[in-house]
Order: C-alpha cells, then sequence, then structure tokens
C-alpha cells in the first residue's frame, strides 16, 4: 500500500516554523520579544460594588491634595485592584505624587500619554522584569497607583494592576475610562519616552 | 469533477493567491508578536499559557506553508494546514459571534484602527465569509493536487 508522505510534510513545515520563531523571537527587541509562556491571567473580573470610588469629595473640582489625602483610597489588600474614574483619576494626578503606570504598548505610550505616567506594557516581554524594578524601588506598597491602558473593553490595566498586586502593592487604582477619557478631559498629555 | 476546476492553469493562480493572503498575514503578525498575542487573547479561548506560544509560532506557520505552496513544495501538507488553519479561525470567529463578544479579527497584524463594537461584529461576519471563501481555494489546490497524482499513475 502506498504511503501518504503529506502528513510527513506537514510535521516537516510546523518544525521548520517553530525553529524559525524560535530564532525569531530570541533576537527581537524588547518591544517584540515574547516569553515562550504567557502570564496572562483569565479574564480579570471584579465586581461593579469592588469601586470604593466616588466619595463625593474625591471629584477634580472639589478636591485639593490636602483635603482627600486621607483614606479616599485607602489601601485594599483582599483586591489586587479597584476601578476608579476619571474625576478620580484627576484629583490623584493633582496631588503631583501619584505614581501612574501605562499598560499600552510602549509604541502608543510614546505617541502620547498622561504626564508623569511611566510605561509598562504587559503585552511586551520586559513587563515583568519593570514591575520587579518598581518594587525594588522600595515604594510605599500602600500608596496610591493609578494605572490605565485604552479604556471600553480594554483589560491591560487590569492585568498590569494584578502583577502589581501579586509583588506586593496593594493600593492599585485601574483607571476605568483610560486615555481616551484623559484626552477628552484635555489633561496634561506628554509624547517620547519620557514619563 | 469539472477538469476545469482542476486545470493547471487555475491552480497555479490559486496557489499564488493562497500562498500570498497567508505569507502576508503571516509577515503582519511577525512584525508585532506582542500585538497578536493580545489579539489571540482577546478571542477568550485560550489558557493565558498558551497565548504567547501560539502567537510566537502561528504566523511563521503561515509564512513557511505559504512559501511551500509558492513554490511548488509540498503542496497537499501546505493546502491542509491552511484548511486546518482557516476552520481554526471560523471557530474562533463564530464562538465570539455567538457570545456577541467583538474582537478584532487580528487576521493580518499591523496597527489597529479603533472600531466601535458593531463594526467589529461586522468585519467578523465578513472574516468568516473570507475564511470559507479561501477554503473553497484549500479545496481546489487538494483537487488538483489529487487529480495530478491519479494521471501520473
Amino acid at each position: 500500500m502506498r504511503r501518504d508522505s503529506s502528513w510527513r510534510d506537514a510535521v516537516g513545515i510546523v518544525v521548520v516554523a517553530v525553529v524559525a520563531a524560535a530564532v525569531s523571537n530570541a533576537l527581537a527587541g524588547p518591544e517584540r520579544k515574547l516569553h515562550w509562556i504567557g502570564s496572562y491571567t483569565s479574564a480579570p473580573a471584579v465586581p461593579a460594588a469592588a469601586s470604593p470610588t466616588p466619595s463625593p469629595g474625591a471629584s477634580a473640582a472639589a478636591v485639593t491634595p490636602a483635603a482627600d489625602a486621607g483614606n479616599a483610597f485607602a489601601p485594599h489588600p483582599n483586591k489586587a485592584w479597584v476601578e476608579i474614574s476619571g474625576d478620580d483619576v484627576a484629583a490623584l494626578h493633582a496631588r503631583g505624587n501619584v505614581l501612574f503606570l501605562d499598560a499600552r504598548r510602549s509604541s502608543v505610550y510614546r505617541a502620547g500619554h498622561i504626564e508623569g505616567a511611566r510605561s509598562i506594557s504587559i503585552w511586551e516581554a520586559d513587563a515583568d522584569d519593570k514591575v520587579k524594578a518598581l518594587f525594588a524601588e522600595g515604594r510605599d506598597q500602600s500608596a496610591p497607583i493609578v494605572v490605565y491602558c485604552s479604556g471600553g473593553d480594554c483589560e491591560d490595566s487590569h492585568h498590569l494592576g494584578e502583577k502589581l498586586y501579586f509583588v506586593g502593592f496593594d493600593n492599585v487604582l485601574v483607571y476605568k475610562d483610560g486615555f481616551p477619557d484623559w484626552e477628552k478631559r484635555g489633561l496634561a498629555v506628554k509624547k517620547g519616552d519620557a514619563p | 469533477m469539472n477538469s476545469r476546476l482542476t486545470s493547471p492553469w487555475l491552480t497555479a493562480r490559486v496557489q499564488f493567491v493562497l500562498a500570498a493572503i497567508f505569507v502576508v498575514a503571516g509577515v503582519g503578525k511577525i512584525l508585532d508578536p506582542p500585538g497578536f498575542a493580545h489579539e489571540i487573547y482577546n478571542y477568550k479561548l485560550l489558557p493565558g499559557v498558551a497565548v504567547n506560544a501560539l502567537a510566537i509560532v502561528l504566523p511563521w506557520i503561515e509564512v513557511v506553508a505559504g512559501l511551500a505552496l509558492f513554490v511548488g513544495v509540498a503542496r497537499r501538507s501546505a493546502a491542509r494546514i491552511f484548511g486546518v488553519l482557516l476552520i481554526v479561525f471560523v471557530i474562533a470567529l463564530s464562538i465570539n459571534l455567538v457570545r456577541g463578544r467583538p474582537v478584532d479579527c487580528g487576521c493580518f497584524g499591523g496597527p489597529k484602527v479603533p472600531k466601535t463594537d458593531v463594526q467589529r461584529l461586522g468585519d467578523m461576519k465578513i472574516a468568516i465569509a473570507r475564511d470559507l471563501g479561501m477554503l473553497l481555494l484549500v479545496w481546489q489546490v487538494l483537487a488538483a493536487v489529487k487529480r495530478e497524482e491519479r494521471e501520473r499513475r
């Protein structure tokens, strides 16, 4: 009986592809490289009730840095992150001492980001290293950290929130509506690599 | 089967079109693996640990099989691989369509233009129709290869 060699050829094609992929990934720069094993959690889902926000005093208009410096954004050690509104984010930004993290791709970050925000793209291979470096800075782990991405159904900020939570930060606040909302509000935007 | 449908003239053109589509699609993804990983993740069909490996390898399978088809090496294998891929793509898109969950196809990589959910759902239907059309091309190549082998015996 004549043997069908096409399955053997198909395996050959896949093997060549895997080798090429491995070489390509090994040679890729940090923005293109991926770890072979993804560290993404399943779909982030936190009940809406988890949101700590709209304490009336936390709106941008009514709050001064001194006024909301109390526990309007208290640590939440039992939750990886909570979502907050654009008003709250604006208030936190006005404080000037709150860390902002941009979870979008670094190319998108360069095109425009919240002034002062650092880039940690969860889809790029150096995300975990950047999170560890942040931890190594010896920051107050209970201080608010605002993370954001593109709003809408974007989950990158939630993923980054989980990474931060797992290294010990217990006050991660996800800017639910993300950068599009920030731009719509006409707040400070910066372009380029620098925060 | 009508021999016109498996004629060498038509087969050569179908192979070229299939190979070109898959090579272009694969290269687009190879240029930005994290972006493609993101698209795969958005389908919510795979465990997170498997997303990256697929994003790294799948585009290269498309390119290598496309090149094989283009130069006429292991044509049946390349066509079968494309057939399997297209069926998987159709199933993945259909599941999310049934879920009412709009996703970007991620078929060709490259920069994404922001779209509304309605636009995405419409694009998903178009992508399914396109993939089904491409399955017909795959079927043509397989039938032509089979016919050639029969004639050689």
